[in-house]
């Protein structure tokens, strides 16, 4: 595991004291971000898991530097597990930066991890568990809801595909370029650009499925006798899906009350078992 | 019939354990209730309904994503128990999602518990073995605690499987069918909250209109979600590559009709 001949054409990048199979292993530990998740630190433990490779080869036979380093990367942690790969990149970078360059003071790489790990999570929690997750539960789910196989299949490769893509990407960007990187795209403002044009694209599938998900209807009917008519007819007549809207803004307001999901839930089963017992709902 | 039930729950307990890997590999999201009740009908043997009970307690758990300190309840647990016993008693879809929640509840107690104690314990050790420079014990803690986490979690639900099912059916003879029909009418509705909790994490009040439109798009044009997903893609490129220039994200949308 830890072979410590160090060729040329073996080193991440030219010049690089961490070799390419110590990278390949931090991409693959970074997939782990949300293993053992705890109350007291969240992702701290997956977070020095994925950096071991790193700092075993560049503080292998300093018990202390390692031991330092390690405290370091035990420290709080929360980040999207998709992009996550970018910050170990830059962690990379700044870890063999202080290796070779003693001055290079080491707290600077808890600042920057802190610092950088907040801005990333809400770009990528917005666009993975936000957006992307949506749409790809919004088609995986229309084909699922005929049982066609089409429906779980299609659902993991529009996810999976841009995030597995993200992630390789992400550890060559951010070892390159290192915090540079996100001092550039916080000047252009593009986080931003990028957190708006996700929410609506995100939004126009939640409208998508609120419209073709949602199932109510009142059959109950009601009129004078020979025209008698559902009142669900009458309610397509002035606009389909009114009944749809309506319960979904009526759950968008009872969670902005900060009524529990739960709480919501139970009102609705009794609601609803009333409702049926009476006609009314069904 | 016995032994038959026995397979079945250590099958159960192994789908538990590949759901529970989903935070091991990237997060592939294979805990999502669309795949965990498509693996319970595969090793039940009724793929399809599998798939289809998969979509009805996705919709049930749409907004259930783990975002900063917030967990979820256990949806694995949840949907494997609600898909099981709808293709096992051949009751409604509706039935899959009333059974599941609480069981996703119940079953979220433990993984709390567990993430409260259990991993906070183990960050604990991993402390000290840094303090000793020693690397290696962590990459063991870290291993040990998550497959021993999800072979116990795993045998939990597997247990539940075994004892609860028969008790659930039974218990479901004594039900008046006014409820069962309830049941289903919830299973319809459920979706709003989901959407209701999406749309809280993404809208602000100026974005609204384009819930709307993705709204509108479904009920008076009956364009499928993929096809608003494509539109909703070419307008949310318009809106980036504009926003640079002034506000005139109004005007885009104008040409969607």
């Amino acid at each position: 595991m830890s072979t410590t001949t160090n060729s040329k054409n073996d080193a991440y990048r030219e010049g690089s004291l961490l070799t390419k199979s110590d990278m390949r292993k931090v991409l693959l530990r970074s997939c782990c971000q949300d293993t053992d998740w705890n109350y007291e630190r969240q992702q701290n433990l997956p977070a020095c898991y994925t950096m071991i490779p790193v700092l075993k080869r560049l503080y292998k036979d300093d018990r202390k530097e390692m031991a330092a380093a390690l405290k370091r990367h035990l420290e709080f942690m929360a980040c999207t597990p998709h992009i996550v790969s970018l910050l170990y990149g830059i962690c990379a970078a700044m870890e063999e930066e202080h290796k070779k360059n003693k001055d290079f003071d080491p707290s600077i790489i808890s600042s920057v991890k802190v610092s950088l790990m907040g801005p990333m999570a809400g770009i990528g929690d917005a666009f993975f568990w936000g957006t992307w997750l949506t749409i790809a539960t919004g088609i995986g789910v229309s084909f699922a809801q005929q049982g066609s196989l089409l429906g779980p299949v299609l659902f993991l490769l529009i996810f999976n595909v841009p995030a597995v893509i993200a992630r390789i990407y992400c550890l060559g960007l951010g070892y390159d370029n290192g915090v540079k990187f996100f001092a550039n795209m916080s000047n252009s403002n593009i986080i931003e650009k990028v957190t708006k044009s996700a929410s609506i694209l995100g939004l126009m599938v939640v409208g998508a499925m609120a419209a073709s998900m949602i199932s109510v209807s009142i059959p109950l009917e009601v009129g004078v006798d020979g025209a008698m008519s559902s009142i669900q007819s009458y309610i397509d007549q002035i606009m389909p899906g009114f009944l749809s809207l309506a319960v979904f803004g009526l759950m968008y307001w009872l969670l902005g009350k900060k009524i529990k999901t739960t709480t919501i839930l139970i009102i609705l089963i009794i609601v609803s078992c009333i409702g049926t017992y009476f006609g009314v709902l069904g | 019939m016995g032994d038959n039930l026995l397979f079945q729950a250590i099958m159960i307990g192994v789908v538990y354990i590949i759901a529970y890997m989903n935070v091991y590999v990237g997060s592939p999201m294979i805990d999502r209730p669309i795949i965990v009740g498509t693996l319970t009908g595969l090793v039940l043997g009724d793929l399809k309904t599998g798939i289809t009970v998969g979509a009805a307690m996705e919709l049930a758990f749409l907004g259930a994503v783990p975002i900063g300190a917030s967990n979820p309840p256990d949806m694995i647990s949840g949907t494997i128990i609600g898909t099981a016993f709808v293709i096992l008693s051949g009751q409604e879809v509706g039935m899959a999602v009333a059974l599941g929640i609480p069981v996703a509840s119940l079953m979220s107690i433990v993984t709390n518990l567990n993430m409260m104690f259990v991993y906070t314990e183990v960050a604990h050790m991993c402390d000290r073995a840094a303090e000793e420079g020693n690397a290696h014990k962590i990459e063991v803690l870290f291993n040990v605690a998550h497959f021993a986490t999800a072979f116990i979690l795993a045998l939990i639900v597997g247990a539940g499987f075994y004892f609860g099912l028969p008790v659930i059916e039974k218990l479901l003879e004594y039900v008046p069918e006014f409820i069962l029909t309830g049941m289903d009418v919830v299973a319809g509705m459920l979706p709003a909250i989901g959407c209701a909790m999406l749309a809280r994490m993404l809208l602000r009040k100026e974005l609204s209109p384009y819930l709307l439109i993705g709204f509108l798009l479904v009920v008076y044009l009956g364009m499928p979600t993929f096809g608003v997903a494509l539109v909703g893609l070419c307008v949310a490129a318009l809106v980036f590559f504009n926003s640079g220039k002034k506000e005139v994200a109004a005007d885009v949308d104008d040409n969607e009709f």
